[in-house]
Parts: C-alpha cells; sequence; structure tokens
C-alpha cells in the first residue's frame, strides 16, 4: 500500500521509501524509516501533511507515492 | 583571535538555535555569507567569555548533503576544526532530533548537548533520562530552556570546559605522541556494519584526522561522493571497501545508505525506550497546531486566509496612504530632503499652515516666472508624475502680488527638524566649496545615497512583515497551500515566497529562493521572479499612466498581470527546454508548530535582511549614480557642463552608440538609450534620467517635455511610450538584483542565461507593444512587424510543445 493511498485520520508503518537518491536521505533524516509509524494529519488535493515522531511533515503526492506502508 | 576558543552551535531547524545564540552571545554579533556559497553565518562573542566565539551553524537534520546548508554546515565541522560542538536539541521531539546528535558525536570533538525546551516537557509530565542518553552518545547533556534563559550559560560553559581540556586535533594520523586518549565515540550499528566499518577505517588510516575517522568511514560506507573524492581514494582503494559494503547490503538487503539511516533510528528508539517515559496523556493528541492547520490549510479556506494577509501586506508597504506610503514619502519628501516638522507641535500662521503657505509660495514663483518669460498663464505641475495639476491666467497685478510673496520660514510654523539633503547643502555653502565639487556631492553622491535610502520603508515593512510570517510558522503553510498550482509551471510551493517578496524589492526576492533545495526549481524561481513588477518600477508605470495612458486606467493594473503571464508562460517554457527538463522537484517541508513571535526574534531576523540590502545597494547603487553624475554633467574634454548643454555630455554620445539598439521598440535616440541604460542602476531612474534628457525638448514641463521626447522619435507615441516602459519593466532588474542573481545562480553561465533570458523576454514584449501596436492602429506591415510576429510563433511553440522525455542529464 502507498502512503498516498492512505486519509485523513489514518495511522501507517512505513515498509520502505523509494525514489530519488536525496530526497530518499532527506526523508529518512526526518524520521522516514522502515518501522516508523505515521499519522496523516491533513490531505489536499493529493498533497498531505503527516505528524512524524512530534513534527509535522509537508509532502507532494508524488513523494508520497513513493512511500510504502502498512496501515495500523 | 588566533588562540580564541570556537564553539559550534548545531541542531535541527526551529529548536531554538538562533534564540539560544542571541542569548548567550553579547552585543557583539556579526553576520556574514560563507565564503563561496550564499548561507548566512553568525559569529558572536560569548557572554563574559572574550576569548570565545559562538558559530551558529544553519539549522540542519543530519550531515549527509541534502541541501547547501547541509554541505556547508559539515565542511566547516569537518574542515575548520571548532573546538566543541554544543548540540541543542527540542527535548519535545528528541527522538527525530537525535539523529543528528549521533553524526555530530560521530566526529569525535568534545560535544555538550542542551536539550532546549524542558519547561514544555516538564509541563506536559514527560521525563528524560541525561544520564542515559549522557553513556550511549559520549557527551555531556544538560536540560536548558532557551526562551526562558534557564540553563543557557551553563551549558555553553560546558562546552568552553570541554574545549579547554579536550583533545585538540592534532593532524593527520597523529595520536598525539600516544599520551592522549582517543576521544570516545557511539557505536551504534549492527555487527556486521561495524565490521564493515572497521574495515574502511584501516583502510582510510593517516589520509583523515584520527578523532573523526568513524565519521569518515560511515560517509565512506554510505558511499558518499563528496567524501570519497576529497580523500582521493581511487578504484584500488574503494575496491577492496565495495566488497565489504556490498557484503552488508546483501545480508541485510539494503542498500547501504539506507541501512545506516535505518541502524541509527533503531539506535535511537532502543536508547528512548531506556531513557524517555512520556506522559501518556498528551500522546497522539491534536495540538494547538494542528487545530489551526484545520483551518489555515484547509481545501476551501486556505486560499482566501492566504490572500487576506498578503492584501494586509500590501496595504501596510504599499497602499495609497498606508504607513508604507506615509513613511516612504516622508523619508524621500523630508527627512531626506528639505527637513520636517516635530509631529504634534505645527500650528498655522495667519490662517495657514506650512503647506498651504508651501503652496501660495510655489504658485507666486510660477506666477513670476511666467511673467517675466513674457506668458499669459502659469501653471504648476506634479513633480513625480509631471502633469500639470494647476494652471491659471495671470496679469500685471498679479505678478506685482506674487512678487511680494516671501517663502515661508519652516521654523514658524512648528519644531522644524532639517532634512538631511539640506544639512548637506548647507555644509557645502558654509565650506565654500566650488559648484563642480557641490553638484558632485549634492546630485552625485548624495543623490545616489538617497535612492538606496529612499526605498528602505517599503522594505522595511516588507521585511518586517515577512518576518513575522515566517517566525510565527505561516510561510511553511503558504509553500504548501501554494506547491500544487505552482508545480504546473515546474516551481515549487516553496517559489512563492520570492515573488511575494519580489512585488516590494526583487533584491531580497532572489535571496529567498535558495530555500528552495532542488537546483532546477530553484534557479527557475531566480530568474522568474523579478518579472513581478517591485516598488521602484511602480514609479515607472505611474509616470507613464499619468502621461500617456490616462484614458486607459487598467495600464497599470495589466503590468502586474503581464508580470505573473512571464512567470506561468516562462515557467512552462523554460520547464520544456533541456535545461529545466526532468521529473517535478519533490516537496519536503517541516512544518513548524505555531508559535507567538518575539519580538527579539522578528527584529533581528528583519534588521539583518535590511542590513543586507542597504550594504549591497549603497556599495552599488552609490558608484553607480556618481558616474551617471559624472557622463551627464562632463564633456569629454572633462569640462563641467551648464544645465542646458546635455546634448554635449558624455552622456549623449553613449546613448547614441547604442540606440539603434531601440530603434526597432520605438525610442531609438540617446535620450531613450540613456535612460533605459540608467535604469539598470535603480529601475525608478528611468523616469528620472528621462525627465533630465529630455530637458531641451522645448515643452513647458518636464511632462511635457517626456511627451515630446516620444512624439520626435516616433509618429505613434503613446505606442513607443508604451513600449518604453513595458520594456523597462521587464527586462532584467536593476543592477543590484542581478549581482545577487548572479550569487544565487551559482555560476556565471547561469547568471548570464537568467539576464539573456529576461533580456530577451523584455525586448521582445516591447517589440511586439509597439510593431503589433502600429499594425493595429493602421500604421502598415513592415519588416519589423514580420519579425515580431515569428518571434511570437517561436515564443508560442517553445510553451506548448510537448514535454521532453527525461531529464537533461
Amino acid at each position: 500500500m502507498k502512503l498516498a493511498d492512505m486519509k485523513e485520520g489514518d495511522r501507517a508503518r512505513i515498509v520502505h521509501v523509494n525514489g530519488e537518491e536525496a530526497v530518499k536521505r532527506h526523508l529518512g533524516a526526518l524520521g522516514f524509516v522502515a518501522g516508523t509509524v505515521v499519522r496523516v494529519v491533513r490531505t489536499s488535493y493529493g498533497n498531505m501533511i503527516l505528524a512524524v515522531h512530534e513534527s509535522r511533515i509537508a509532502v507532494n503526492d508524488a513523494t508520497a507515492a513513493d512511500i510504502e506502508v502498512d496501515e495500523v | 583571535m588566533a588562540n580564541s576558543i570556537k564553539i559550534a552551535l548545531a541542531g535541527n531547524p526551529n529548536c531554538g538555535k538562533t534564540t539560544l545564540f542571541n542569548a548567550i552571545t553579547g552585543s557583539e554579533q556579526y553576520v556574514g555569507n560563507w565564503p563561496g556559497v550564499t548561507v548566512e553565518k553568525k559569529d558572536g562573542v560569548l557572554r563574559g567569555h572574550k576569548e570565545v566565539v559562538v558559530q551558529d551553524l544553519p539549522g540542519i537534520y543530519s550531515l549527509s548533503p541534502y541541501s547547501t546548508e547541509e554541505k556547508v554546515t559539515r565542511r566547516f565541522l569537518v574542515d575548520e576544526n571548532p573546538d566543541a560542538i554544543l548540540n541543542i536539541v527540542d527535548g519535545t521531539n528528541i527522538e527525530r532530533n537525535l539523529y543528528l546528535s549521533t553524526q555530530l558525536a560521530e566526529l569525535g570533538l568534545p560535544m555538550v548537548m542542551a536539550v532546549n525546551m524542558m519547561d514544555v516537557v516538564k509541563k506536559n509530565g514527560d521525563k528524560i533520562d541525561f544520564a542515559k542518553i549522557s553513556k550511549a552518545l559520549r557527551c555531556e547533556v544538560v536540560g536548558i530552556s532557551a526562551l526562558k534563559k534557564e540553563g543557557d550559560m551553563e551549558a555553553a560553559e560546558m562546552a568552553v570546559a570541554l574545549a579547554k581540556g579536550g583533545e585538540r586535533g592534532t593532524g593527520n594520523g597523529e595520536r598525539g605522541g600516544g599520551l592522549r586518549k582517543l576521544p570516545d565515540v557511539p557505536h551504534v550499528f549492527s555487527g556486521s556494519v561495524e565490521h564493515a566499518i572497521a574495515h574502511i577505517e584501516e583502510s582510510i588510516q593517516g589520509k583523515v584526522p584520527m578523532r573523526s575517522i568513524r565519521w569518515y568511514a560511515i560517509k565512506i560506507f554510505e558511499r558518499d561522493r563528496e567524501i570519497i573524492r576529497d580523500l582521493g581514494l581511487g578504484v584500488g582503494d574503494m575496491k577492496h571497501i565495495e566488497e565489504h559494503i556490498r557484503d552488508c547490503e546483501k545480508e541485510l538487503d539494503d542498500d547501504a545508505e539506507s541501512i545506516i539511516t535505518n541502524q541509527r533510528y533503531d539506535f535511537i528508539k532502543k536508547l528512548m525506550d531506556k531513557s524517555l517515559a512520556l506522559n501518556e496523556k498528551h500522546k497522539n493528541k491534536a495540538t494547538l497546531s494542528d487545530r489551526i492547520d484545520k483551518i489555515v490549510t484547509h481545501r476551501f479556506l486556505a486560499l482566501p486566509i492566504f490572500i487576506l494577509s498578503l492584501c494586509a501586506m500590501w496595504w501596510l508597504a504599499v497602499a495609497e496612504n498606508g504607513p508604507g506610503t506615509v513613511l516612504t514619502d516622508w523619508a524621500n519628501d523630508e527627512f531626506l530632503a528639505d527637513g520636517w516638522h516635530l509631529p504634534f507641535t505645527t500650528h498655522e500662521v495667519d490662517g495657514k499652515d506650512f503647506d498651504a503657505a508651501q503652496e501660495d509660495f510655489a504658485k507666486a514663483e510660477a506666477t513670476v516666472k511666467a511673467w517675466e518669460a513674457g506668458e499669459k498663464k502659469a501653471s504648476i505641475e506634479d513633480e513625480e508624475t509631471g502633469e500639470v495639476s494647476d494652471e491659471w491666467d495671470i496679469d500685471e497685478a498679479a505678478y506685482k502680488a506674487a512678487k511680494e510673496v516671501e517663502e515661508p520660514d519652516p521654523s514658524k510654523y512648528g519644531v522644524w527638524v532639517p532634512g538631511i539633503g539640506a544639512l548637506v547643502s548647507a555644509g557645502l555653502e558654509k565650506v565654500g566649496v566650488g559648484e563642480t565639487v557641490k553638484s558632485l556631492v549634492v546630485d552625485g553622491a548624495w543623490g545616489g545615497v538617497a535612492t538606496v535610502l529612499g526605498f528602505v520603508p517599503v522594505i522595511f515593512i516588507v521585511f518586517l512583515f515577512l518576518a513575522f510570517l515566517e517566525d510565527c510558522g505561516y510561510m511553511a503553510r503558504v509553500a504548501f497551500i501554494m506547491d500544487r498550482l505552482l508545480r504546473k509551471f515546474g516551481l515549487s510551493g516553496k517559489s512563492f515566497i520570492p515573488m511575494l517578496i519580489g512585488k516590494g524589492c526583487g533584491v531580497p526576492a532572489v535571496m529567498a529562493a535558495r530555500t528552495i533545495e532542488n537546483e532546477r526549481a530553484r534557479r527557475m524561481t531566480v530568474i522568474l521572479a523579478t518579472f513581478v513588477p517591485c516598488g521602484a518600477k511602480t514609479v515607472i508605470i505611474a509616470m507613464f499612466a499619468a502621461l500617456f495612458f490616462r484614458e486607459q486606467w487598467y495600464v497599470a493594473a495589466l503590468m502586474d498581470v503581464v508580470g505573473i503571464a512571464i512567470i506561468i508562460l516562462g515557467g512552462i517554457a523554460l520547464k520544456k527546454t533541456r535545461f529545466f527538463a526532468g521529473e517535478a522537484a519533490s516537496f519536503v517541508l517541516e512544518l513548524p508548530a505555531y508559535h507567538m513571535p518575539t519580538f527579539s526574534g522578528v527584529w533581528h531576523h528583519t534588521w539583518n535582511r535590511l542590513k543586507g540590502y542597504i550594504i549591497k545597494a549603497g556599495l552599488i547603487i552609490f558608484p553607480a549614480c556618481v558616474f551617471l553624475w559624472f557622463v551627464m554633467h562632463f564633456d569629454w574634454s572633462l569640462t563641467l557642463l551648464g544645465d542646458e548643454e546635455i546634448e554635449k555630455s558624455i552622456l549623449h554620445d553613449l546613448g547614441s552608440w547604442i540606440a539603434w539598439f531601440f530603434s526597432p521598440l520605438g525610442f531609438g535616440s540617446w535620450q531613450g538609450a540613456a535612460a533605459s541604460v540608467s535604469a539598470e542602476i535603480a529601475k525608478e531612474q528611468a523616469t528620472a534620467t528621462l525627465g533630465l534628457v529630455a530637458a531641451n525638448m522645448g515643452g513647458a514641463t518636464t511632462g511635457a517635455n517626456i511627451q515630446a521626447f516620444f512624439a520626435s522619435v516616433s509618429a505613434f507615441p503613446k505606442l513607443a511610450a508604451l513600449s518604453f516602459m513595458v520594456f523597462n519593466l521587464f527586462v532584467p532588474p536593476c543592477m543590484v538584483a542581478i549581482a545577487v542573481t548572479f550569487r544565487e545562480m551559482g555560476s556565471k553561465k547561469w547568471g548570464w542565461f537568467a539576464i539573456a533570458f529576461q533580456l530577451f523576454v523584455g525586448y521582445v514584449l516591447a517589440l511586439n507593444a509597439y510593431q503589433l501596436g502600429i499594425l493595429f492602429a493602421g500604421g502598415g506591415f513592415g519588416l519589423w512587424t514580420a519579425v515580431a510576429l515569428l518571434v511570437d510563433v517561436w515564443c508560442a511553440w517553445m510553451v506548448l510543445r510537448p514535454d521532453r522525455k527525461g531529464g537533461s542529464k
């Protein structure tokens, strides 16, 4: 399942992050690594605001589609 | 300060680093840029410790080379050898923050971790076990609250103590004669990874400083290209290392970089399980920020809220009778010019206030001048727009009465503060300098300074407002809201902020583009942001609207629309060239929690930017104005020319040489060329210079002279004027903005690309305005009409052609 398919309020555990090296590296630093649970705070025309650890991270739809998750 | 102690302040963005920096450094702070790159660098002297310099590094998430900030920071930490690191950590988001801390610890420098926001942590009922973290990361850990100034100095002083007693770098591979113990660094990875790292350490021994060898080894394990290149590791060295890395990748079924990232987080997670006790009550609860975001980033409400806040900013900065305009008028017409009355001290004399008395005097002066010139009508023109604002009949009686009117003495009408311009003139008179020197100082040098300072009020208000929006956390949401839309034009949500600033001034606009990590989107933003007509360009628009387009009320607003259209169409066209083709930039941005900005925070932010503008503008505009004054007032034999002799000036000849370039645009004369080129000094110079070079056109007023000038160069003066205005609005911005563009583009080649693109756009727009205008006005079809149409077809093709497949790499 992709993070992009989640709805507002859903919680999901990250399985794998795909995509461009540099972006993956940045996402990793922000806590998007396998095993982390994220919560979808808001969706807006495909873009998302996510709760990761105690921070809120905004990502665009393409980036959200690159993150594989399991729903929790 | 050769033997001073350097403490590097490092941490995530929005963790309170700047608050801490301001609190622990005294008044001695200096902001500079890193050599070669445009990332802000701040140094300050630690309070009560003259020998200690605190260096505020940019906020970063990791020591991997993702953004410019990260590259610069790690370069600094590795090459500049600070004596200790003060790592500031957000206690309310400690897990994420420790990701950077583990990397900093691996550098092997003495380190103190200051866990910030302890007041909030305590209020939430959470508990953090510092001793366990300290043991795991092999560094000192203290709790502080930077905002409440609790524990901040203690943390800094602890870092100083560590630096003084700590292990100093002893160069490549030296173990300090074996006397000193190597600093301990944390080991956070699993067995096989540690094994590979140990092998890498072995093979790079002697090539890197011993204390940081582990950090280097991990970077090499991650195949960090920059580090591998810097160490000069050849194919032979890497072959052996690669084997170990590949073994790990095979065993753990992941790429090396992800292995490191994942295991770092695993390590932190295990550490947090032992040392962090979260209060269950507030866990996963929607915060106040989340609730604000529910409204601010709402599907339908987001845009109206954003537009409303924009309107507030424009009202503050540029609206008629808004604070920005009032301040600008005061600065230009009073503070920098003749002088001003202290508010609340003014009173009337003979039933008239000072303004009315001055107006009477101006009318009387005009009457006298007109009568003595043998005219039957006198008139007054508006200084800025050059149009006649008042006209009346005169006779001998009126002349005699006018002769009697005395210039009002401002000091009689209230407490009069002389303006700087007046003081300069008076000072020169007192010293008794010659006319040449006086003209140089007043018209040349002072004119240049006044041009720079005259824009300070508007820019100050825009900066202040933006600093507020940034500090409270809303700016990040703006980027989020606008991302969907701007993506369609090859830009990113973060591109919007530079364009917003661009309405005020292009210089900070271009500088603001540096927050965009994606190189393509950043370059496009720099190229396009200055097409938004800035504060100085509105001066041009105002003048031409008044002189030529009285009936076309929409011309002024149309220029903003044209600017936006260029950004959209230009973005689409550029995205389809091989320079900018490729996948749309991804958008990943942390949205900091909303909070009320502190006064000192907003002030620091605003002042740092404003200071930067004044210095840069001063360094470029000032000498340029002196040069312009020189070529306008002298001929080639270097004799000073009189007011009416501008046709003999050097400027006349310089303008004549390049006039051909402007011929297809309808103003191909030395005056048009000189005005357009001088507009590159500062855009509003276009109108000022035009007024001066058209002085001998025989009109009664400056406005009439300018109208006469356009009538003399073209059979379609209105179209030539439109073309002149459009050209000066949409060609490359002023010199200061160009200089900043070159810097931000990162290379001369890209700088020239930006300028060429902007020149092309401005020229083509002016060409169209003039040539197609003539065609529609029934002026016939000529060679240049054909050229204009052909160029249009080509531009349309550039915008409409299908997307390129793949990127430019």
